[in-house]
Parts: structure tokens; sequence; C-alpha cells
């Protein structure tokens, strides 16, 4: 809980003193606030619900698509925009919820992955989302302050609803789900409504990430909106931050972008980087570096008290 | 479901012409079962019977394919294992699954949280307390469920089925893995649960556990209800003692069995050969439950040599450490003198030593011939030939089948391609792990004729059997496994009449 706040507030900084920031940094904070955000929602799916998804790109396009579709058509705030982009998401997510509950584990893994690409295939093919062109924005583009206010709105909202998520009740009975589906069927859980809950508030961060980033781009397309990348990058962050942890994906976030930006010139390497250092860690510290400062915290506990006892 | 009389309001479970099937099999078939208020009862019978598939049905876990279960005089049959759960029935694995990655503590508020997620926390802490307290985990609480031993994560279990305060409670093979001092204090534990407020239904092969708690029991054999009674006149009866330890013992299969087997011992021939495979002293285990706990053995080519026990003694693990699938955790395995011990299983069957694992393992998606050929890889093709010619020769139904997918066999024609494919490696030793589990007498004793053939040809064999009398049959000494331990050995003519051998198995 302090954590969140620590790191809430920094951005918040930012906030209050603009002419602290560069244009530059401004979009860089924005960029990594929507990654915490996409972060957190999936680590909160598959870190404390178990439910490994690779369909992120379905939610952070559908977020997108409706915040479009509502600027464009109606006179609707960008906030109150945003929020229905979010539920969307969440409608979405209880709709295909009967099909993809059905399976579990990879099962529910590869699921996902064919929602993203049907969700794509869908809005590249079906006449009324402008097809493979997309669809342009008809309001005026955000400053970057302006954007990043938004996006510390959405990381406020999402470090509240993950801070009660993750020290509630229900984040007993979610962790009860990840570690063994039917024996906490067998002990009254009702699994079915405890991941369809897990699954809809996920998916409501997401999609109201997506929506801010349609409203940054102002153009969205559905191979970029829908895109795989979505899903890796966000899997990729709570990989290297520890995922079940409560502050893997932010500081996986943090570095991820970090390093993207610090080989922004040298793409191929970045992406290179970031896979070793992936497999190192799933291979080395299968709990992130957030586990690995956690065990290394033990460890000089550990050797502190004994030296105390000797 | 079905129809008839309302049911009894003094039993808490009452099942009627329950049934479920796999496919084409019958795991449990049209049972009865009537089960009072109050009371601790037994359900016994070997293994592969149905006992766990039967709690699987009455906790909820499994819909069954026709039949209906009825909880306090109310049909239940269509309500899911959540609901059940929270109208009062409580169950554990019989291989423990608490939350692995929680505390002690919180594994045990998931049920108190999901029935009753506004109960205040004074009065939550206090049952959590209160259940740790009775079960012997006083002071686990901050523990993660990871880190408990086999005891422990039973009673963990346990512990979290009681915060459901259920009426009836499923315990299946709560006493599997346990030593003995620790299967008293189960009975103890499960002594101080019973009473009016709690019934219990005991799905078990720790005899011991059956004799000192339930006053009835019924027995289960092939998915149908053998037997049922009060637990002294079951576990005194023929009958029973007669699916325990062989279908050979049973009436009117013993004549299908007459000519068929027994050969002349040849212990005195295999004495005098070279000893094949030895084992020194050798442990292992899975996590923490050690299995095995230190076996020497010596077994000499051409020798046929029984490994009986009761379920979870150690038969498979066994069978498993010789052809290298598990790791030992101690002692050493020579095979014609060189040790073998860390070479990995491929090595060993390039060895000599095959291996017909338990449940067949057939590749489904390979045809009956490829199944075959894939244990003869890097032979030439003549070869390859000559003992797929043998293998046909051996099992003529494979023959006719062997273009048909692997599994899409009968039961004893997968066993059979099970059999053949081991034998593809013309191996020196072949590990046989449970080939007649689940096969009808017949097919037993079709599949026992070859294995006399097999014998007779100089084969060496080690026969893991749950069906002891066939097992001893054709092997010329037998060791009797418990709790990892060889308990009793000898030639096979003197086991068999051994009275030890009755009480290992029925207490």
């Amino acid at each position: 809980m302090l954590g969140a706040l620590v790191i809430a507030g920094v951005f918040a900084v930012g906030a209050l003193f603009p002419h602290l920031l560069s244009d530059y940094a401004m979009q860089i904070g924005f960029r990594t606030m929507l990654y915490i955000v996409l972060g957190e929602a999936w680590n909160l799916l598959a870190g404390y619900c178990g439910l490994v998804s690779l369909g992120s790109a379905s939610f952070v396009g559908i977020g997108a698509y409706v915040l479009v579709g509502l600027l464009n058509t109606t006179p609707m705030p960008i906030g109150l925009a945003v929020v229905v982009g979010g539920g969307g998401g969440a409608v979405l997510a209880a709709l295909v919820s009967p099909a993809v509950f059905r399976m579990r584990g990879l099962y529910f893994t590869v699921g996902t992955l064919a929602l993203g690409e049907a969700m794509r295939l869908m809005m590249v093919n079906a006449p009324w989302f402008g097809g493979a062109t997309g669809l342009f924005l008809h309001v005026d583009w955000p400053s970057s302050y302006a954007l990043y206010l938004y996006g510390l709105v959405l990381l406020l909202v999402t470090e509240f609803v993950l801070s009660v998520a993750a020290h509630s009740r229900l984040s007993i009975l979610m962790r009860a789900v990840r570690d063994d589906e039917d024996a906490a069927a067998q002990v009254g859980v009702r699994t079915f409504r405890v991941k369809l809950f897990t699954f809809m508030v996920a998916s409501f961060l997401m999609s109201a990430a997506g929506a801010l980033q349609a409203y940054k781009l102002s153009a969205i397309e559905p191979y970029g909106m829908f895109g795989l990348q979505w899903s890796v990058d966000v899997l990729a962050m709570v990989i290297i931050g520890g995922m079940g942890l409560r502050y893997g994906p932010i500081f996986g976030a943090i570095l991820v972008i970090a390093l993207g930006e610090l080989l922004a010139d040298y793409p191929e390497l970045h992406i290179a980087i970031t896979g070793i250092i992936l497999i190192v860690l799933v291979r080395f510290a299968p709990k992130g570096l957030v586990g690995l400062a956690g065990q290394a915290r033990a460890w000089f506990a550990g050797r502190s008290s004994g030296a105390g006892l000797a | 479901m079905s129809t008839g009389k309302p049911p009894a309001d003094n039993l808490i479970i009452e099942t009627r012409g329950l049934t479920k099937r796999y496919g084409g099999v019958t795991a449990i078939d049209n049972v009865d079962l009537a089960i009072p208020r109050g009371e601790v009862f037994g359900i016994i019978g070997p293994n592969g019977a149905g006992k766990s598939t039967l709690v699987g049905l009455i906790g909820g876990a499994l819909p069954p394919s026709s039949g209906s279960v009825f909880y306090e005089g109310a049909d239940i049959t269509l309500l899911l294992a959540a609901e059940r759960a929270r109208r009062g029935i409580g169950r554990t694995y019989q291989i423990p699954r608490p939350f692995l990655d929680m505390t002690v503590a919180e594994n045990l508020q998931v049920p108190l949280y999901s029935v009753n997620p506004l109960i205040s926390r004074r009065h939550a802490e206090e049952m959590v307390e209160a259940n740790l307290l009775r079960t012997g985990l006083a002071g686990a609480a901050k523990q993660t469920a990871r880190n408990l031993t086999l005891l422990r994560r039973k009673r963990l279990e346990l512990a979290r089925a009681l915060m459901l305060k259920p009426r009836v409670l499923l315990l299946d093979e709560v006493g599997a893995g346990l030593v003995e001092s620790e299967v008293s204090e189960l009975i103890e534990l499960i002594h101080s649960i019973s009473g009016d407020e709690t019934s219990i239904v005991i799905v078990e092969h720790v005899i011991r556990i059956v004799r000192e708690c339930c006053r009835r029991v019924a027995v289960i054999h092939v998915g149908a209800k053998f037997a049922e009674g009060r637990t002294d006149d079951v576990l005194a009866d023929k009958e029973v003692a007669t699916i325990y330890l062989g279908t050979a013992h049973g009436e009117g299969k013993a004549e299908v069995r007459h000519g068929t087997v027994q050969t002349e011992s040849s212990v005195a021939k295999a004495a005098s050969s070279e000893v094949l495979l030895r084992l020194e002293g050798i442990t292992a285990g899975y996590g923490q439950a050690r299995v095995l706990n230190g076996i020497d053995l010596e077994v000499r080519a051409g020798e046929a040599v029984a490994i009986l026990g009761t379920n979870g003694a150690g038969k498979t693990t066994l069978a498993n450490a010789i052809s290298g699938t598990v790791a030992l955790t101690g002692g050493a395995i020579r095979f014609m003198g060189n040790d073998v011990t860390t070479l990995p299983s491929h090595m060993r069957m390039k060895c000599g030593i095959a291996h017909c694992m338990e449940g067949r393992r057939i590749f489904s998606t390979l045809s009956v011939e490829e199944n075959l050929l894939i244990a003869a890889r890097g032979v030439d093709a003549a070869e390859r030939r000559r003992r797929l010619d043998r293998m046909y020769g051996l099992f003529p139904a494979l023959h006719e089948r062997r273009d048909n997918p692997g599994t899409a066999l009968s039961g004893g024609q997968q066993q059979m391609l099970a059999i053949g494919r081991s034998l593809m490696s013309d191996p020196k030793l072949i590990v046989f792990d449970e080939i007649s589990l689940g096969l009808a007498p017949i097919v037993m004793d079709l599949l026992y004729k070859t294995l006399t053939e097999l014998r007779s040809a100089g084969l060496t064999m080690l026969i893991i059997e749950q069906d002891v009398e066939r097992a001893i049959d054709i092997a010329d000494r037998a060791c009797v496994l418990e709790h990892g331990r060889i308990a009793l050995s000898g030639a096979a003519s003197l086991i068999r009449s051994d009275t030890r051998l009755r009480q290992l198995y029925l207490g």
C-alpha cells in the first residue's frame, strides 16, 4: 500500500510541477503510467487469479475503438469516454468468459491468444470500423500535460483497486482459485464468479488504458491496437518485475520503458536485451526482480540474526 | 432422476443407482449406498475399484452418468461441488491439495470467506485458531503450505474442510503414505471429529484405520458394491479376501485358470545363474513423501520375481526406480555387474531393462505398429521386422489391428500392445507393472499365458501385481512390500501359504 502511494506520488509531482518536465519527459511519463496500468491489470489476472492471458490486445483494442467511436459520434467528455471504453472491455470479458473459462492453464492462455487474433481479424474485415485503415479521431490533439493528467488519474484508480484487491478477503479466494481450482470449489468457492469478477476488473483497466492510448494517437487501426505486441509486452514486464507480487508490474514497467528509451536508437538490440533478461530471470529468478530483492532481504536478515546469535 | 421411495431422514448420504462411465469404461456401476447420520462409514476395495470416483461423485467434482445422490434427504445430483460444499459436504484428496502458495491460515480462510464474506475479523481468527488447534497445526498458521510435510498437509486439508462446519466429511485415502505412528495420530483425530454433528465417510486402503474407526463398511469391486456390513464381518469374509488377494481365488473363475499357468518352479535353475539385477538399499520418494525406505533385492537371470503389497506400499515407485523414471535418493542399482544408478532411463533400456508401465501409456496418436516400432529405433530393418513378427505371433489381435490408433483398442488389447512394446527392445529384464489392472479374468488368463511362454523362453521378469494369486503362480520368488520395505520374501510357494501375507493385506 505504502509503495503504491510512493509511486503514484512520484508521478503526481510531475502533474503539480509541469514546468519541471520537458515535453519528452511528460510523454515518457504517460507511457510508463499506461504500461503500469496494463501490467497491474495483467498481474491481477495472472498473478493473483492464475488466469495467464495472452489476450491483453483484445481489451486494449476494444477500449480504443469504443473511445474513438464515442468521441466521433457524441459530444461525450473524454473522461467519461475512457470510463465507457473500460466498460466495453468488461462487457467483452463477460461475453467471452463462458467460452474461455472452459479452458484451463495453457489452454486458457492459447484461447485468449486466439481471442485477440479473432478480434483483430474481425476489425479488419467487418465493414463498420474502417477496416484495415482504421479510424481517425475527430477531436483536437491533447497536450502532453493533459494526457499526463489522464494517465495519472487512471494510475491512481488502478493502484487503489489493486491495493484493495490484494489485501481483501477476495484476494484470498482469487489465490485459492490460482493454486487449485478444483480444491477451491470443493471448499465452497464459486470459482466461476471469482474468475469472472477478476477478469472483468482487469479487462476494464486494460480497456481504459487502450482508450487513453487511442486518444493520444488520434488515429487507430486494427494491426496496432489489437496487435500481439501489447499482450507480449505486458507479459514481459510483469515477469521481469515479479508475477503475483504487489510491486512486480510497477518495477517491470519502469525498467522495460527505461531500457527502451536508453536503447531507442538500437531497436534490435533493445528487443534482444529484453529477451535475454527475460530468459535469465525465468531461469534463475522466477519471481522476478522484486522477488529477487525480497530473497536478498530475507538472506541478509537471516545472516544478521545468525551473527547476533553467535 | 430415479424414482422410488422418498429418502429417509436418518440418512446423511444416500446414492441410488449411481453410475459413472468414461467412454466405454464403467468406473462406478449402479451403486446404492445408505449412510446413516452420525456414523463413520468405510469404503474399501482393491486398487482401481472406483473408490475415488465414488468420492468425486458424492462431493460433486464429477457429474454422474446416471443415478442420483441425496444429502439429508434432498436430491443434490445437479448441484456443483461448490454448492455441495456450502451445504456441508467436505472432502479431502487422496494426494493432499492444499493451496500451496498460501499460508496455513489463509488456506483456512478460503472456505470461511467464500461462505461468509462479511464475518467479523475476530470471529474469523477464532475459528481459524480453533480448527488449527483441533488438527494439531497450532503454531503453523504463518507457514506456507508448500513447506509442510505430507502428514501436516493432510491435517491442513482436514482443517480446511472443517472450516465449512461440514455435516459429512469425505476422507479419500487419508492414511496413504503415512508411517504407523502417523496412522495412529490420524485415527485419534478422526475419532475426535466424528460425532452426531459430523458423519464421516472413509475411503481407505489402510485397513487399520477402517478397523479402528468404522462400524460398517462397504466393499467396492470393479465399480460395483460387492459387500456391505459390520466391519469385522466384512473383513473376515472369504469373498472379500478373494478380491483383495486375487481373482484366481474366486469361484467359477478358478476353472478358467486351470491349465493355463503353473509351470514347475525353476528356483534351482535360477539360483545357479548369474545375478542380473542387484538393488542395494535403494531409497526414493516424491517431495517429502519417502516411498522406498531401503530395498535390497537380487534378481538372477531367468528368474521371475513377484512384487506384492497393498496400494501405497511402493511397488510402482520401485518399478520406476529400476527403469530410471524416478531418481533415487540413496542406494545403488547394478545391472549385469555395472552401476546404472545415475543412467537416464533411455540408457537403461539400451542396457536391457524394459518397463511395461502401469496404466499402459499407449501413444494415442500413433498406430499400433508405430507404437511397437518406436521401442526398436536404431535397430536394423531386418531385425526390426523379425521382432515385429514375433510380437504379432505372440498377440495375433495386434496384427489384425496394426493400422488402428493405439488407443482405439479394448483394454486388454492395449495391455497387449504395452507388453509388446516393452518387448520390442529385446530386453534382458522386464518389469511388468500391474498388467492385469481393470481387465476381465479371461483376458488376464491370456496375458499370463503369454508371460509364462516368455518366462520359459528365459526372459527375466519382475512382476508387480495386485492380483496376488496370479503373480505367485508364475513367479519363482515373491517379495511383499510394506511402507517401502520388503516385509516378507521367499520362494513363491512358501509365500502363498504364509499367514502373514493375508495379514499384510487385510490387517
